[in-house]
Formats: structure tokens, sequence, C-alpha cells
């Protein structure tokens, strides 16, 4: 190390610029795999949808779709409307995914290098050599400054390059990336001085943070086209306020910036309070013996994923009454025709409406049961399954009981959701009856949320490295559910995602045949998994 | 069948590195058997083999009886297991830990968990991410001894416990063996094992290279005296059966064979003795036998290919 800083601010930082070529070279498949992709996919958006939709007339059949507050929801503000042109619709109705996924990108990055280091000992080995107090934090923030300038850089190149944008709107789009993604590595470096555990920080940040700024600018943004005040607190909303190619201002981004710079000062200022490999919130002592759940390897399972399921349907639970409140405004006069039919037509607008949200739920669930899928085989790695595989647990009834907990874990999830939904519908239209038909609903769709866990059991048993491209699936599945009627695609392209067969309740009546079918594979799946795992190593280092 | 362990001809492979090559090595019932051999000998994957969490790749392998691939969770009922590197569930604290690893093993004696919780001096109350290395090992050593398991498959268990610890551990097995338990018990360092082993196996590159009593073992190698004589001890150096002499300090320094120590000690008596230590041979020492020979075989192919 060079650096011996004069004065208190060097000491402090010492060895910053060491910690930086280490952390980079650690991710040096991981960053380029994000950055790239990221551009991948913002270049495939520019490109498809002038492709997809040729002409004026095409264009203007998806927007009439968006337009409305249903779609705003997803899109944010609508500001492309008062001058409809691919330069200004495809930022202002895709760019929002983009600046989502940048946001994960960044908060990952913040919790890998900093909280993951403390919790598995190596930030000990690290800070122990001539490293001050603050170079790991300021090194995984410079690192985030690089990766953020990068997708910014390319996402402004790709716009620039092509015809159809103007060279001050792409600038202006790329500095909203860059800044969206500097406030949310700012955020978390707040959430990793509070937590010692890592799952804990990801899933405040990724789980609670972004997806409460998400739900806060959607449900702002359902009441206005430009937005409303409501938009404005979250930081997700700061760059589409700049609405790129319509108005190009700037000053929406100051707001990012400060947000960035005041939660980066707040994580330096908290990190001075604890030790390392602590939180600010100490854990407490716990029972020196264990209750009789703790006897069985379903009892075990059951209790490592009681609280993630209990805090996702607590989250989905409250989504799905601010959604199935909206209900309320599926009024047939504001609908655009195209969404109409999508819907159900006019007369079962609001039966359409609640149809659509139990396969959004249903893809929303399939998270987490990736998530628990992942979560074992963490255990696998992490050591923990070992000791219990020694006892008289035997492999099919470890996998089993974990596959198990994870379906009644979306049982569950699904039937707060509905039941959440159908309540927002019910107080909002005043008939009670839609508590019952739209948990009925949700539930209807919980057969394709097992087939993703039967995906990741399956990828579990067989091939456990792979255990993630389960995630394919759920991608897929939302890509169908969101886009895909929007696209021209075949009928295959439809029948490949689980989630478009079961019955669209309460628009259509129950049918048994595509819930039967999907859990007799969603089974299959599984079994052929635990067929698998009985016969491979444990994974153990 | 008395052997509770015996595995002939054992081969693992982790793709292209082979970490067990033709393994032999019987634990007889009732016996504490030492599994001794330097870090990635092979010693886990053995016992992760016989635990059945590794398929092995070539060879036998039979304990208590049954296989441990296509039986394991009958033979996982009647044994208990301590891993090298314990990893505990963050979110559960010790006790329920190790209550929730005896019931999974079909349960545990209570009051002797207790008293091994107090002997330990264990805070069965913290949660699993507070433990230190040291604490989380006696987790699973509590729950691993407070079972009627009739094998006990111990894999570097007292590498985090401090002196004070490791004499409690070794009252422990104490008991264990006067009750008739068989235990396999690895470790890197001879001291440990010495103690408690009945027999040791010496593992090395995948192999068992030597298997017997610790006497067996030692007449084959050299016991080092540090002494301090009133005369001269230069001419101990020209005694039969010594090597490595060294003066340091106005003390000396050397090895004797083990043959060899009895006219030693006689022919130093005769110089008037000051102060005197003598040291058993570490599994450093031992095992030098076989590094020796090997070397010694690898400068010999070079010596050959050079002529």
């Amino acid at each position: 190390m060079t650096a011996t800083g004069s004065g208190r601010g060097g000491r402090t930082l010492a060895g910053t610029g060491s910690l930086v070529r280490l952390m980079l070279r650690r991710d040096r498949v991981k960053l380029p795999s994000w950055i790239l992709g990221i551009s991948a996919f913002w270049l495939y958006y520019t490109q498809l949808i002038p492709q997809a939709y040729p002409t004026e007339s095409d264009l203007n059949a998806i927007v009439s779709m968006m337009g409305g507050a249903a779609g705003r929801m997803w899109t944010g503000p609508t500001y492309f409307l008062e001058n409809m042109t691919y330069e200004t619709f495809i930022p202002g109705a895709y760019g929002g995914y983009l600046l989502l996924i940048i946001a994960l990108m960044s908060i990952l990055l913040i919790i890998r290098h900093t909280r993951v280091e403390e919790q598995t000992g190596r930030a000990e080995l690290v800070r122990a050599s001539v490293v001050g107090r603050h170079a790991p934090l300021t090194a995984a923030l410079v690192v985030a400054l690089i990766a953020n300038g990068a997708v910014a850089v390319l996402v402004a190149l790709i716009m620039i390059a092509d015809p159809t944008f103007a060279t001050a709107g792409s600038i202006l789009f790329g500095a909203g990336c860059f800044v969206t993604g500097m406030a949310f590595a700012g955020f978390t470096a707040v959430i990793v001085q509070v937590t010692e555990y890592s799952r804990t920080a990801t899933s405040l940040s990724a789980g609670v943070g972004l997806g409460l700024a998400f739900m806060i600018k959607a449900l702002g943004d359902m009441g206005d086209e430009h937005g409303t005040l409501l938009s404005w607190f979250s930081p997700m909303a700061w760059p589409q306020q700049t609405a790129p190619f319509v108005l190009d201002r700037w000053w929406p981004l100051a707001l990012s910036l400060a947000f960035a710079v005041v939660t980066a000062a707040l994580g330096y200022a908290l990190s001075a309070r604890r030790d390392v490999g602590a939180g600010l919130v100490p854990g407490r002592a716990g029972k020196a013996r264990a209750s009789g759940l703790l006897s069985t390897p379903f009892g075990l399972a059951w209790r490592l994923e009681r609280r993630a399921i209990m805090w996702w349907a607590i989250g989905l639970g409250l989504l799905g009454m601010s959604m199935g409140a909206f209900a309320e405004r599926a009024v047939p006069g504001e609908m655009p025709e195209a969404l109409l039919l999508v819907l159900g037509g006019a007369e079962n607008i609001t039966a359409g409406y609640l149809a659509y949200m139990g396969i959004f739920m249903a893809t929303i669930v399939a998270v987490y049961a990736v998530l628990a899928m992942q979560g074992l085989r963490a255990e696998e790695v992490g050591g923990r399954g070992e000791p219990v595989l020694a006892t008289a647990v035997s492999r099919w009834s470890w996998l089993g009981a974990n596959v198990l907990v994870g379906a009644v874990g979306v049982v569950i999830i699904m039937a707060v959701a509905g039941a959440a939904t159908g309540l927002g519908a019910a107080s909002a239209l005043g008939d009670n009856a839609l508590i019952w038909d739209v948990t009925a609903a949700h539930l209807n769709h919980v057969p394709p949320v097992l087939v993703v866990l039967g995906v990741a059991a399956l990828l579990f048993g067989l091939l456990p490295r792979a255990t993630p491209a389960a995630w394919a699936v759920v991608v897929y599945g939302f890509m169908m559910g969101t886009f895909g009627a929007l696209m021209d695609l075949p009928d295959v392209a439809f029948d490949l995602s689980p989630f478009e067969h079961a019955a669209r309740m309460p628009l259509e009546e129950f049918e048994l045949a595509p819930v039967a079918v999907l859990t007799a594979i969603a089974v299959a799946l599984a079994a052929a998994g635990l067929a698998a795992f009985r016969r491979r190593d444990l994974d153990v280092t | 069948m008395s052997n509770v362990i015996e595995t002939t001809g054992l081969v693992k492979d982790f793709g292209k590195v082979r970490a067990l090559d033709g393994l032999d090595l019987s634990v007889v019932k009732g016996e504490v058997h030492g599994f001794l051999g330097p870090n990635g000998a092979g010693k886990t994957t053995t016992i992760r083999v016989l635990l059945g969490l590794l398929r092995a790749d070539g060879g036998s392998a039979t304990m208590l009886g049954g296989d441990p691939w296509s039986d394991a969770v009958s033979l996982h009922r009647r044994l208990a297991y301590v891993p090298g590197d314990v990893e505990l569930w963050p979110n559960l604290t010790g006790g329920e830990a190790i209550d929730l690893l005896g019931r999974l093993r079909g349960g545990l004696d209570r009051t002797r968990r207790d008293m091994l919780v107090e002997r330990f001096d264990l805070d069965p109350t913290k949660k699993g991410r507070a433990y230190s290395k040291g604490n989380r090992q006696k987790v699973a050593l509590i729950s691993a001894l407070a079972s009627d398991a009739e094998l006990l498959l111990l894999d570097e268990p007292t590498a985090g416990l401090d002196p004070l610890m490791e004499a409690v551990f070794q009252e422990v097995i104490g008991d264990m063996k006067a009750e008739g338990r068989t235990v396999l018990l690895s470790s890197h360092i001879l001291a440990q094992v010495e103690v408690l082993a009945d027999r040791v196996s010496i593992i090395r590159l995948g192999k068992v290279v030597e298997s017997g009593t610790l006497r067996d073992l030692r007449h084959l190698t050299r016991t080092t005296f540090t002494v301090e004589t009133a005369q001269p001890a230069g001419g101990i150096a020209q005694m039969p059966g010594v090597f490595n002499f060294e003066p340091v300090d106005g003390q000396a320094r050397f090895d004797v064979d083990a043959e060899h120590v009895g006219a030693v000690v006689s022919a130093l008596s005769g110089l008037g003795v000051r102060a005197i230590t003598s040291r058993p041979p570490t599994l450093e020492q031992l095992l030098l036998r076989h590094y020796g020979d090997e070397m010694a075989a690898h400068n010999g192919d070079k010596a050959e290919v050079a002529r």
C-alpha cells in the first residue's frame, strides 16, 4: 500500500485504491455481465419496439392500453402522450424497468462488498492490514460509481447512435440511470450498517426498500398522468420526472444526487459507531431449549422459512389491498378500447382487472419460490445441510420437507394476497362477495407457482449450481404476462409460460383441468429433483 | 464381525483430483481410533464417504455392518458426527441446535445434555451467528456426546477449543470408551490423539500409510532428548542409534532410535545429568519417514535420469 495519508482523512481512507482493484478483480465476470446485460436489455427494447410496431397507428394501439391509470402503475408518468413518437414512448414506457434493474445491481453490489465480507470474516483480515476504517465502504461506493457510470454511458450511447433519439435527451436519460443507481447504492450503504446478517440486509434493501420505492411511485403515478405529490417521495420517480425527450428538465436529478450523498454520508456516520462485523442492532438471547416444533426436518425448514413467508404475506397483502382498492377506478368510460378487450369487455371490466391481479401476484410469488430453493442451496453450500444429513434424516425427507414448506409458503402468501386484494376491492365497490371470489381466483393460480418451485427443486437435485436458472421461468412468465399481449406472438409462446393456463377467475368459471395438469407437472418435477438429489454428492467444502 | 468400520481400496475423485486413493481402514469395536494426517490428506473425505454424504468411486466400505451409501439413514441412528467446521443456523440458538440435531438422530439424553452444557461451559441461549468457532464446535460436540450412539465420528473436534475444554473433552471421551462405544477421532495433531487413542491410522495423500498402536509406530522412530550434563556430552554422538547431535548453549540435543534409548540413558547417567527432557516423536516425525522415503525415491529417480 503506497498511500501514507497525512491527516485524519488520509488514514481512514488508506488502502481504498487497492480495495477497489480487489473488488473489480473479484467481480470481473459478475459486473461486466450486469453492465452488458442491462445494455443488451435496453438495446433490445429500443430496436424491438419500432420493428414490432412499424406504423403510427400500431403505436397508438399500444399507447391506448398503457395510457390509463393501470398502465401508469407499471410505466410511470405518461409525458409521452403529449407528443407520441418512438423517441418519447420507448424511454417513457420501458425506462422504469431499466431503472429497477440498475437499482438492483447497485444494491447487490454494495451488500456483496460490505456486509457479506464482514459476515464471512474476510473483512477482518482486510481491516487488520493497512486499511483505513472508511476504506471498504468508500471502495464499494467507488465500484458502484464505476459500474453505474459504465451503464449510463452505454445506455446513452445506444440512444445517441440511434437516429430515433435526440442527443440531449439521451444524455439526460443516461444521467438518470446513473444517479438512480447511486441513490440506491447510498441507501444500501445505510442498511448494511444496521444489520449483522447479509440476508436481512438483502431483504431490507431489495425487498422492503426497492419494493416500497416502486410501490409509492406506482400509487402516486396512478393518480395523474404526470404523477402526484406522492410520486415525488420515491427515488424511483425522480429520473422519470425529468421527462426526457419531452420536457428535458434536469432539476429532478438534483433530488437523486442529494439523496445519494445524504444516505452515503449517513452510512459513514453509522459505520463509525459500530465494531467490525457487528450491526447497530445487536443480536438478542433466545431459548436455551428447542420447542417441540424443532424435531423433524419439516419443523426445521418451517422455522427457517416462516419469517420470510410472513414478510412476503404482509408485503403482498399491502400491495394487493391497494391494487384491489383501485378496482373502483376500473370504469369502462376511462378505459381505452384495446385494454377493455384484454380485460374481458366493458361489462366485465372489474372482473377482468381482478383476474389479471391473480396472474400478476402469481408471478411475484414465483420469485419467493425460487428464493426458497436458493435458500436451501445456501444451507447446503454453507455447511448447515451436512450435520442434518449426518443424522437419521434421509436425502428424500430433507429436500422433501423444504419443498413442502416452500409449497405451503406459496399457498399462504397467495391466500393472503388474494384475500387482501379482495378486501380492497370489496370495500371500494361495496360488494363483500368479492373477498371470497378474489381469494379463490388467487388460489386458482397457485399451481403455476408450484411448477416454478418444481423446476427449482429439479435443478437443485440434478444441477445444483444451476439452481438460479429457475429465474428464467419467472422472467419469461412476467414478460408474457405484461408485454406478451402487446407483441404479436404465436400461441406457443404463451403456452410455454406456466402462468397462462389457469382460468381467469372471476372473469371465467373455475376449470379443473389446468389446475390438475399443472399440479401434476409440479409434483413430477419435484419428484425427479428428489430422485436426482439421492444420487449426487453433497456439495460441501 | 467385530470391525465397526472396514474400508478396502476406497477411491474418491473430485474432477481430476484424487482425494482417496485406495484407502484401507479398519476400526475395531470399542476402541478409540486415531485418524491422523496432515491437512488435505483425505480425512474429512473419508468420513463423508462413511456418512453417505459422498459416494465412493471405487473400493468398498462397511460400517456397523451396513453400506454407508444405501443404508445411510438406519446407520445414522446408531452414530453421531461432529464436523470439523461447524456451521450453525444464524437465527437458532445453540441450545435449539443441540436439541434439533439430537432429535433428528432419534433422541438425546436430557440429563446428559444439561450436564455437558455445564461441563463445556456453553451459553445455550446465544444465537448461532454470535458464537465463536470454539463455541460452535461445543454445540456440535454436546449434541453428539449427549446421544447414545454406538459410534462417534469426530472430525478434528477440538481444533477451536482452549486447553481447559480440551481436557473436558478427553474426560468425556474416556467415559465413552468405558461404556464400550467406538470412536473415530481425526486430527492433525498427534498429542491430541495419543492421550485417547488405542490405535491410530496415518493417512497421507488419500492412503493409509501406517496403522497400529502408537507403541507399534513409535518403535519405528526416534525420541528427542535435550540434556544438560556436568561433563561434556560429546561422546554420546558416537553411540549407535544417535542422530542429529547438536550442542546448544551448554546443552545437547539429539534423537535416539527407540531400541537404543536404554543404552543412551545409562551412558548419560555417568556424565552427571543436571536437566533432561525427552520428547516422544511427533506426527511430523512419524510422517517424515514417509515423506523421507518418497523424497529419497524421488531423488534416486532424478539421479537415475541424470546418469
